[in-house]
């Protein structure tokens, strides 16, 4: 036993000294280390040969160039196209996330029809031609039931192809109800409708504007063309020697006011009153334009009615109502400031007005516009280097004349839902955020049955979300085009998936704010990976399979030659170039710059005066936003605050943009709101503590981010999260401001202007 | 049932008991593997280290129980090399204690690092011009140092002595262990200088940053002198815990007196010295940075108590009741004494790794503080629950007290 | 060509130490431009395949090689300010290359090319001991606790031109070092010796919508930057610590400057 044990010891300590004195340890820990170089489970990625390709950008309206970099049938990186007139090489993070689109969660693989209940998530994979199917069956019975004006579309633009695509299907079908999701430019086109008698969204010539007023535009956070918009600011930052200034009103210390030269702090929603009082002073000064005023505008001074009656005209009404003092009480800015402004404003060369809040997305009141347009009105700044003119769009063929059969001749005749370009709001084209009030409150002429939505997410982007929801949730069939699982998706009844931004043709019109006409094509740069459709595909297909007339209104084969017949020439400058711009545009004459009845800039807006109740109510003017709740229960101003890295759009956040959010932002699935010390002070919070988030609208538990760059007494809630769809990576993360912001309509357009909300915060 | 293998004419409780005793605190070690398990399994992310602790709780256990164990190399200096002779009877346990130091600080390593299969490119790849590189050098080296001073130790438990082959191999060992002694003792001094230079060279972290005497920061010597300074500290404070927990007296009184008086003195050195680079750093080398003092002690818990604690608190009072004859023969102010060194000493190595990456140095930074999670802390404890294991069987199996026989008739 | 170029620049920004640098790249962050939009951000981590968590709410485990840190002048409404400042790795050249991180790492893992004035990693030799980091006092450095994961097909946008690192090492940005390759392999092929401006440009000069980031050769008079560089208005973030960055940064407000770096309490900034 004892010779045993000791004999198994010996050889034991022989072995283990033959081990180690032989290579074996060596050799293993060579192996070792090469192993942990080479974990299988550590991508490498595969090589090949690289291949530049050129495309526009398609994830906002922004409208840039941008060329994809791929190693072989791999798409691995976005960047900004080289000499295109809109971002010349830069881009965007959301640009860049269009690669996490193309191969990253959420993606909807092929035709699903709803399995479960609506919301559930259940889906049944369907083939395309039973997707196309259901959908043309659901839509001739309701053309047979004489029902046809109840099935509507939504889309994220009215611009482009295929937005016109959606509006045409309807029109040949037969239903009125073409909505767009609400946007800055169905106010901003009304106002430039009624001064310039122009239906049109603005254009700025920011590059040679020298001293621009921002009214609560936040022109390097995402307003307008983002990366155009940063350039522009660049090149301020370059002519600042040479005086070349940017005035930002705006209650919180956006990054854009930090960048200006001059912040002005106002209270929220009174930027209006603050154009008026700049307005008061120019014209008390009589420094505006006299020749443009004489020449060229209407309504400035007093006028004389046909019952004889005299009303103020412009002047009188700015002058009496728009004292720096008294504005300096609505606003909160230093009257004397209010002069200095002014001043600066009318001696300044390229003096321009910019409105839109924060990133320009949400509408705005008409009047408010007016009161800001005013102003460039005043130093002539219109159709000038410089200045503000109307949005050009770039000339495309016409498509054959619409055939509508005698259904789609009465469908289309039926009023719309949403009461636009009714008796209630003749001026408005298209009115969505009426629908949760119409439909909900069964006021609404009749039910909507089928709605078909596009590039577009109700179901997360607008105010007062639940009951837009709600609104929604009655509609009994919802068809999604989306290429992703987004909230509007996961609540549709079939969704017949669009490929994505670089595995699609598309038109990309002038972007929005910009003073030159041009055209970008967005191209597929790799073959589509997944079993989707482009949309206008399945719009032509759609059609062709309906009865009556619809299909003789869609003579093209698919949506490939429909772009080609539309571009017409331009088709191979876009195919070669990317892009297209008018080289020799200029903005037409003051002769020729305003197309209402009386030919001239109307400070007084005509169109408005046989529906008006009062004169007045035709000039620009402020009037205080009725924000919902009572004061002394909610005794704080919640306004939105958006940013560059939070894309609160219809199109969603990548994991690398949400990667940059700061933690001051989001930390861990908790969304910070930022308020004054002094706010926390009075209401008893805490740094980095949570807090109850009250508003009329809904509730939130959020975390207290302290911030000295904010109002006293205002609250701001980023934009962007609080998702409850797509992947891990963004669903859960946040709360969604919109669920706590409800709706203010604005009487002259029927549009939701909310900019804010009254909110309580309570420690917690 | 072990008797064979208890040296002759010494006392040991009966196994039982003393299965029990090693039982519980293997229980400790077996929690401490899971915990080094889950972390080379799943990664550093199952600690509360970040990108801005790079350095935690690890190497503040690793610099503190590497200074803690200097008492081995000290004693052996002392010993072999200034010859005094009373130290011999301490030296084999401050052998085992420097052992059992060292083969943990090891350890900790091979956990800290982020590929450890590759932890051997310290050497392969070595930069001579990395503090660390050197730390990796001297340790090892200096390691197998206290592996061949243990030996003899190890082989002159009564089976073992029976062998005759090992018995020679021992004796041999015996003649030649003053050259090993002075090898370690050597190879001890820099490598604890090294380790001071792993934070003073850090020059663009204001707090760690030193000035340099020749190629080393100050703190180099400063942590060789504060480690000579309280390894005997920590000598005796394990001699006395062993004797309390055996119930026996293992070292004569003169011998843990005279320790802890140059103990005492060594601390009066170092802290002067540190004083005045103190007052340097304060006065020279961070106005140069820009940084004023007192930033450098922003907010709980790296404020100015943490400096009166580890100067203070931890350091002139210890040293004063140390080189004190009266308060220094009171057993109890002898052994607060020698906790408050050890503790003077843990939070020098604390602030220096922790408190130095806390402050933020770009202005804009945030400091945050950083809180190590349970996987840190068991495998950062359980150098105790080894010691108390390797220490355990030495004393039972080997002779290692000189001095036992004669102190317990 | 390089040569003459080096006595123009001032001694302690260590022009001429005998170490032949051809190249010394630099870049000049006009933080006047930089609009805190974070583009550069998403456009260095996708060419770098820089991976991504489900959560990265803690910035302090989050990998981001450039990130653009927010400074704020400290003021109550309405005087407060902020400015954003964008800190890829400094490249930082210390004296003679010694960066802070470079002369700490035991295995040579990180080095500092006197070709390129660039501050290299290399991910299969680091083992993770996170000494460099200690060392960096940019946070600049960031260590993989996790495995990386791609999620669903998204392996497919990987760049083939920069290898996705292990879990257990340390990365940083690397001036887009894969492109200066590319750039000089074909200056080669066409019979150059030199590159272009225009060939070399990092991932995030190149996305900055805002235009506020340029790159070149700190040394070549014919660079932007070279001049960039001189302005009154121009610093580097902690100078004072003698880690000698190539990143300048410009800005006109005085607060921003001083935020560079740190002054004593009455001490008045460059």
């Amino acid at each position: 036993m004892s010779l045993g044990r000791r004999g198994f010891l010996q050889f034991c300590l022989g072995a283990g000294a033959g081990i180690t004195f032989s290579p074996l340890p060596w050799k293993l820990m060579d192996d070792s280390a090469i192993w942990t170089q080479n974990w299988p489970w550590t991508p490498v990625p595969p090589g090949g040969e690289v291949s530049i390709e050129k495309t526009a950008c398609t994830l906002c309206p922004g409208g840039c160039g941008i060329t994809v970099r791929k190693v072989k049938d791999r798409a691995i990186k976005i960047e900004g196209m080289k000499g295109h007139p809109i971002n010349d090489g830069g881009v965007c993070l959301l640009g860049m996330s269009a690669l996490y689109k193309l191969y990253g969660g959420a993606r909807i693989k092929g035709p699903l029809k709803r399995a479960g209940k609506r919301g559930e998530g259940k889906w049944e994979q369907i083939p395309w031609n039973a997707a196309i199917a259901e959908i043309s069956k659901e839509l001739n019975q309701k053309r047979q039931d004489g029902l046809s004006h109840t099935v509507a579309s939504m889309t994220g633009t009215d611009r482009g192809t295929v937005s016109q695509l959606f509006k045409r299907l309807l029109a040949a079908y037969g239903s009125p109800n073409v909505f767009t999701a609400p946007s800055l430019q169905d106010s901003e086109r009304l106002a430039l409708k009624l001064m310039q008698g122009d239906y049109a969204s603005a254009g700025y010539d920011l590059e040679n504007a020298r001293y621009v007023v921002s009214f609560g535009a936040s022109i390097i956070d995402g307003w307008g063309s983002p990366v155009r918009a940063f350039r522009a600011h660049t090149r301020w930052a370059e002519k600042a020697a040479e005086g070349a200034k940017l005035v930002q009103v705006e209650a919180c210390l956006s990054n854009t006011a930090a960048k200006a030269d001059t912040w002005l702090t106002i209270k929220p929603g009174t930027e209006a009153a603050l154009a008026l009082g700049l307005a008061h002073v120019i014209i008390k000064e009589k420094s505006y334009n006299k020749a443009f005023i004489r020449d060229y505008c209407l309504g400035f001074e007093d006028w004389q009615d046909s019952g004889g009656t005299v009303h103020k005209g412009f002047k009188q009404s700015v002058l009496k109502e728009y004292s720096p003092d008294a504005v300096s009480r609505i606003t909160g800015v230093p009257a004397d400031r209010i002069s200095v402004i002014a001043r600066e404003f009318a001696q300044a060369k390229g003096a321009l007005a910019v409105w839109g809040r924060g990133k320009g997305t949400r509408p705005m009141a008409v009047h408010d516009i007016m009161a800001i347009h005013a102003l460039n009105a005043l130093v002539a700044n219109i159709n000038k280097p410089g200045g503000v003119t109307v949005l050009p769009d770039v000339t495309t063929v016409p498509w054959p004349s619409l055939v509508q059969d005698d259904i789609a001749k009465s469908g289309t005749k039926q009023p719309r839902v949403d009461r636009a370009g009714t008796d209630a709001f003749p001026l408005s084209e298209s009115l969505f955020d009426q629908l949760p009030k119409l439909i909900k409150g069964g006021t609404g002429e009749y039910p909507l049955s089928v709605l078909l939505v596009h590039g577009a997410n109700p179901y997360y982007t607008e105010h007062d979300r639940t009951a837009v929801a709600e609104a929604l949730d009655r509609i009994p069939f919802i068809v999604s085009f989306s290429s992703r699982m987004d909230e509007t998706a996961n609540h549709a009844d079939l969704i017949l998936p669009n490929h994505t931004s670089l595995e699609r043709y598309e038109d990309v019109p002038t972007p929005i704010s910009s003073s030159l006409p041009v055209m970008s094509l967005s191209r597929p740069v790799v073959s589509p990976q997944c079993d989707t459709r482009h949309v206008g595909d399945s719009l032509i297909a759609i059609a062709k399979s309906l009865d009556g007339s619809v299909a003789e209104s869609f003579p093209w084969d698919d949506y490939e030659s429909l772009l080609k017949a539309t571009l017409g020439d331009k088709w191979s400058v876009l195919e070669k170039e990317g892009y297209w711009k008018d080289e020799g545009y200029t903005p037409a004459d003051w002769s020729q710059a305003f197309r209402n009845a009386s030919g001239k800039f109307e400070f007084l807006a005509t169109t408005l005066l046989a529906g008006a109740k009062s004169a007045k109510d035709c000039l620009p003017q402020y009037s205080r936003a009725k924000l919902k709740g009572e004061e002394f229960m909610y005794p704080l101003i919640l306004i939105p605050c958006e940013s560059m890295r939070l894309a609160d759009g219809p199109v969603a956040n990548s994991p690398l943009m949400t990667k940059t959010v700061a933690d001051t932002v989001l930390k861990n699935d908790d969304l910070c709101v930022e308020v004054n010390p002094k706010t926390a002070i009075a209401h008893g919070l805490t740094d980095e503590r949570m807090a109850l988030l009250s508003t009329p609208k809904g509730k939130a538990k959020v975390k207290i981010h302290l911030f000295d760059g904010i109002q006293p007494g205002v609250v701001a809630i980023p934009t962007g999260l609080g998702h409850t769809a797509y992947d891990d990576y963004l669903k859960g993360k946040g709360v969604n401001s919109n669920d706590l912001i409800g709706m203010i309509e604005d009487e002259a357009s029927g549009l939701d202007i909310a900019w804010g909300s009254r909110a309580s915060l309570k420690s917690i | 049932m072990d008797s064979a293998l208890i040296p002759k004419g010494l006392k040991r409780c009966p196994f039982p008991q003393f299965a029990l005793w090693i039982g519980a605190w293997s229980f400790i070690m077996l929690w401490a593997a899971i915990a080094a398990v889950i972390a080379w399994a799943y990664g550093l992310n199952t600690t509360n280290l970040n990108d801005y602790f790079g350095f935690g709780a690890w190497i503040t256990a690793d610099l503190a129980i590497i200074a803690l164990g200097a008492g081995a190399f000290f004693t052996g200096f002392m010993r072999y090399v200034l010859g005094i002779d009373e130290f011999k009877n301490i030296l084999n346990y401050a052998v085992i204690i420097g052992f059992i130091c060292y083969s943990s600080a090891l350890a900790i390593l091979a956990l800290d690092i982020g590929q450890p299969l590759r932890g051997w490119f310290i050497f392969w790849h070595a930069n001579v011009h990395s503090m660390l590189t050197e730390v990796a050098f001297c340790i090892s080296c200096y390691f197998t140092v206290l592996a061949i001073e243990y030996i003899p130790i190890i082989l002159e438990n009564r089976q073992l002595d029976k062998v005759p082959t090992l018995h020679a191999f021992s004796h041999n060992l015996h003649h030649i262990m003053a050259v090993f002694a002075a090898t370690g003792a050597f190879l001890s001094f820099f490598h604890q200088g090294s380790l001071g230079g792993v934070a003073g060279v850090l020059f663009g972290r204001p707090f760690a940053f030193r000035v340099h005497a020749s190629i080393w920061p100050t703190t180099f010597f400063l942590f060789i002198f504060s480690a000579i300074a309280c390894g005997p500290c920590f000598t005796i404070l394990v001699t006395r815990l062993t004797e309390a927990i055996t119930r026996k007296k293992l070292v004569a009184r003169n011998v843990i007196l005279k320790l802890a008086t140059v103990s005492g003195w060594l601390l009066v050195g170092y802290l002067s010295v540190k004083m005045l680079d103190t007052l340097y750093w304060a006065a020279v080398t961070l106005p140069k940075m820009g940084v004023n003092f007192f930033d450098m002690y922003p907010q709980a818990p790296f404020n100015l108590w943490i400096l009166i604690a580890e100067l203070g608190i931890c350091g002139a009072i210890p040293a004063a009741i140390l080189i004190t004859k009266k308060t220094r023969e009171n057993e109890f102010l002898l052994i607060l004494a020698a906790i408050l060194n050890c503790t003077g000493i843990c939070i020098n190595r604390y602030v220096m790794t922790v408190q130095a990456l806390a402050l933020p140095v770009m202005p804009f930074d945030k400091f945050y503080n950083y809180v190590p999670n349970w996987i840190e802390w068991i495998t950062s404890l359980a150098p105790f629950a080894f010691m108390a294991i390797l220490l355990s069987l030495s004393y039972r199996y080997l002779p290692i007290f000189p001095q036992e026989k004669e102190l317990n008739p | 060509m390089k040569e003459e170029h080096k006595e123009g620049v001032q001694g302690h920004e260590g022009g001429a130490h005998g170490h032949g640098e051809k190249y010394k790249f630099g870049m000049v962050i006009d933080l006047d431009k930089c609009t805190g939009c974070g583009s550069c951000m998403v456009a260095c981590m996708t060419e770098n395949n820089v991976p991504y968590k489900k959560n990265e709410t803690n910035k302090l485990d989050s990998i981001t090689w450039m990130r653009v840190f927010k400074a704020t002048n400290g003021k109550p409404y309405p005087d407060t300010d902020i400015c954003y400042f964008p800190r890829p790795c400094m490249h930082c050249e210390g004296e003679h290359g010694h960066a802070p991180c470079v002369s700490v790492c035991p295995a040579t893992a990180t080095d500092y090319n006197y070709e390129t004035g660039i501050v290299s990693q290399i991910y299969t030799r680091c083992f993770g001991c996170r000494y460099c980091m200690a060392a960096c006092p940019y946070h600049a450095r960031y260590f993989n606790w996790w495995d990386p994961v791609w999620p669903d097909d998204t392996k497919e946008s990987l760049s083939p031109d920069v290898s996705p690192r292990m879990r257990g090492v340390v990365e940083k940005c690397s001036f887009c070092f894969h492109r200066f390759q590319g750039a000089r392999d074909k200056a080669y092929a066409e019979g150059r010796r030199e590159i272009t401006e225009n060939e070399y440009q990092t991932a995030c000069t190149q996305a900055c919508p805002a235009g506020a980031i340029v790159f070149g050769d700190l040394n070549n008079p014919e660079h932007k930057v070279h001049e960039l560089k001189q302005s009154p208005h121009a610093f580097r973030l902690l100078e004072r610590l003698g880690t000698n960055p190539k990143v300048y940064y410009h800005s006109t407000r005085s607060w921003v400057r001083r935020a560079g770096d740190n002054y004593l309490t009455n001490e008045r900034s460059k």
